[in-house]
């Protein structure tokens, strides 16, 4: 997802604000009005704009008398890039960055709960006296990435650890790379000593040092005097200290799914260098480095499930409200009227499959039944499933007849459903006289079994709707007289799996509705679940059941 | 699922070998049939004899490739459908749509 950038704004006595670049423009000036609000005589009242297009941030000028600057050049309008410094007009009391990085605004957060004090003490860039202040400076830069945690990325995590690593080992760059799907080691990133990324994408380091500590699963130290032989690349770089430690996934992800990214156990490298030789670099450097990888890798694991937990929180809440709309547009409670009795259920699968089904009065006393299905799972399916319902209880109430209502609804659905979804739907009108009137847009043929005990399945041979423009739609009609009892269902009923692979299917309902005509719809209903429920005995429904009886008194 | 492309004339036979369900097998079609359109082969046969399963997917591809081919110019009709596929493509209404033949030779003819 795409983060907002943000603007920090230092003030003359190192106040710091990180102000989110969170709308597409977002006005610098004098005035009040303003979303960032400068006093300095220098600035005009709307002085600036940073407007986001096309996936970058322009600083643009608004016709100021001053100017605007980006790192000391004035510009009219400018694409901005991280770490930018901006002026406005002569104000040179703020210091404006344009910050746009999701790792860097990790620092942003890690230099800030350092500013409040949050770690009761400011990290020192100073050399520590002792490993013992290390290891304080690092217990309490754990304090505080915990203390972020829960605004924090994965890449937010791994960013401050490489800044605390080039802390404590007061080495001149860090990098972190993880290994990617492929089991290749990927740089995730790259820092100076002043907490800047160093750009680019090769970084001439030594290769031969990360593969051993990553093959190895083991951390390796080298200052000047004990570069050797097999590290040709350290003595090309002119390194003279280089620490790598491997980064080891945290015993507790072994309890979790077996679909995680990292198979191994050794799931990227910590590597920090300098060309200055360094006496810092002891083994006391080592394990505190090491105990530093341990705490980062379990916040990345943490922070990792976190992000999962709430994906799947957003999944679960968006299925719940296709869930809540496929309810509220469903009908609950049905008026039974004098002429018929109406039973329906829908079962929705676990994946939310794309069923509905709807029964409407209207106000001449005419009964609709609809029941329809959307190609495909998923919310997609549900919402296109809501927005079909919609449409057709919408056509109704504008006194259409069914086929014009059809047909309307099959142009809405072929402009609606680029993606190629589509509808099965089978709507029905039920006059107070027994007059049946039915469109079958491509959906199961619904069993109208006769109190005489002939079985009709009722068709209009129409194609199913959001396919092709050109579709037309007819409408039959046939009457019903008391007694008859009229199925209508999705193909979760027929195509219901048993264990050994065979299918529920048509004969088999059309066999039991004509066997229990005698019922009232309700029971109907029920016995046909129960059916199929016992067909599938202990399988997962794979797909919507729904159904509606219709039984003429 | 495999699809062995050959000539019949002006017509450019597709013989389906598997089932044309969710998955590769959808792509694949669709894959073929955007390749011969871009080659200008407008007179597309689909034989489905090989084919014993078709899902709500398979359906699709097919939608999607009848109105490809047409918004090309061109014309597909389909060629022996086994049971379960010409119960579905009766169910679905496509039969009154795509244009269906049992017979090889006559349904090229039909191209004319």
């Amino acid at each position: 997802m795409q983060k907002a950038a943000q603007l920090r704004v230092t003030n003359r006595f190192g106040v710091e604000r990180v102000i989110p670049l969170a709308k597409p423009v977002f006005t610098i000036g004098r005035k009040a009005e303003n979303d960032l609000q400068m006093l300095h005589d220098t600035v005009s009242r709307q002085h600036a704009e940073i407007r986001y297009e096309s996936d970058g941030y322009f600083l643009v000028d608004v016709g100021s008398k001053r100017g605007t600057f980006v790192n000391g050049q004035r510009i009219e309008r400018s694409e901005l890039q991280h770490l930018d410094r901006i002026r406005i007009g002569g104000d040179e009391d703020q210091q404006i960055q344009f910050i746009d990085d999701s790792v860097a605004r990790a620092a942003a957060i890690f230099d800030s709960g350092a500013h409040l004090n949050l770690s009761g003490s400011t990290i020192d860039r100073a050399r520590s006296a002792s490993a013992n202040d290390e290891l304080q400076k690092l217990s309490r830069f754990v304090e505080v990435n915990q203390a972020f945690k829960f605004s924090l990325t994965p890449d937010d995590v791994l960013c401050l650890i490489v800044d605390a690593a080039i802390e404590i080992t007061q080495a001149e760059r860090g990098f972190l790379m993880l290994r990617n799907e492929n089991g290749d080691l990927e740089f995730k990133v790259a820092r100076d000593r002043n907490r800047n990324w160093i750009l680019g994408g090769e970084f001439s380091m030594s290769r031969s040092v990360v593969e051993e500590v990553f093959r190895q699963n083991r951390s390796i130290i080298i200052t000047g005097q004990s570069a050797q032989g097999g590290q040709e690349t350290v003595r090309l770089l002119d390194l003279r200290t280089i620490a790598c430690i491997p980064l080891r996934r945290f015993q507790m992800s072994e309890n979790m799914d077996a679909t995680t990214v990292f198979k191994r156990d050794v799931i990227g490298v910590l590597y920090v260098d300098s060309h200055i030789y360094s006496g810092s670099l002891t083994e006391t450097s080592l394990r505190l480095l090491e105990s530093l990888a341990f705490e980062a890798t379990k916040s990345l694991e943490s922070v990792r499930l976190m992000h999962e937990e709430q994906e799947k929180k957003n999944l679960e809440q968006e299925l719940g409200v296709a869930r809540a709309v496929q309810v509220a547009l469903s009908p609950t409670a049905f008026v039974q009227p004098e002429h018929f009795e109406v039973s329906a259920a829908s079962i929705p699968s676990r994946h939310l499959g794309g069923d509905f089904y709807d029964l409407q009065m209207l106000d001449d006393g005419r009964a609709v039944f609809a029941l329809g299905d959307v190609s495909g799972k998923g919310i997609p399916a549900a919402l296109l499933a809501a927005m079909a319902q919609g449409a057709l209880q919408a056509q109704f109430a504008s006194g259409e007849s069914l086929d014009r209502i059809i047909q309307n609804l099959n142009r809405v659905l072929v402009q609606k459903s680029s993606s190629g979804r589509f509808l099965t739907l089978f709507c029905a009108v039920l006059d107070g006289h027994g007059g049946f009137v039915y469109v079958n847009a491509g959906h199961n043929l619904p069993i109208l079994a006769r109190i005489d005990g002939r079985v009709d399945l009722l068709t209009t041979k129409s194609v199913l709707l959001g396919a092709f423009d050109f579709a037309r739609y007819e409408s039959r009609a046939t009457a019903l007289a008391s007694g008859d009892v009229v199925v209508i269902y999705s193909d979760g009923v027929t195509e219901a799996v048993n264990a050994a692979g065979e299918m529920f299917g048509e004969d088999r309902l059309e066999t039991l509705v004509h066997s229990s005509v005698q019922l009232s719809a309700e029971q109907i209903r029920e016995m046909i679940l129960d059916e199929v429920l016992a067909f599938t005995r202990g399988l997962p429904q794979g797909d919507d059941i729904t159904l509606i009886v219709l039984k003429m008194r | 699922m495999e699809i062995n492309i050959r000539n019949s004339g002006a017509v450019t036979i597709l013989d389906l070998n598997g089932n044309l369900t969710i998955g590769r097998s959808e792509e694949s079609l669709r894959e073929a049939i955007t390749r011969l359109l871009g080659e200008q082969q407008l007179n597309l046969l689909i034989n489905l004899a090989d084919v014993p399963m078709i899902d709500s997917s398979g359906i699709g591809a097919m939608i999607k490739s009848y109105t490809s081919v047409k918004d090309a110019g061109g014309h597909m009709k389909l060629l022996r459908p086994s049971r379960m596929a010409r119960q579905l493509l009766s169910i679905t209404g496509l039969l009154s749509v795509l244009e269906t033949h049992d017979d090889e030779a006559a349904a090229v003819s039909s191209f004319r």
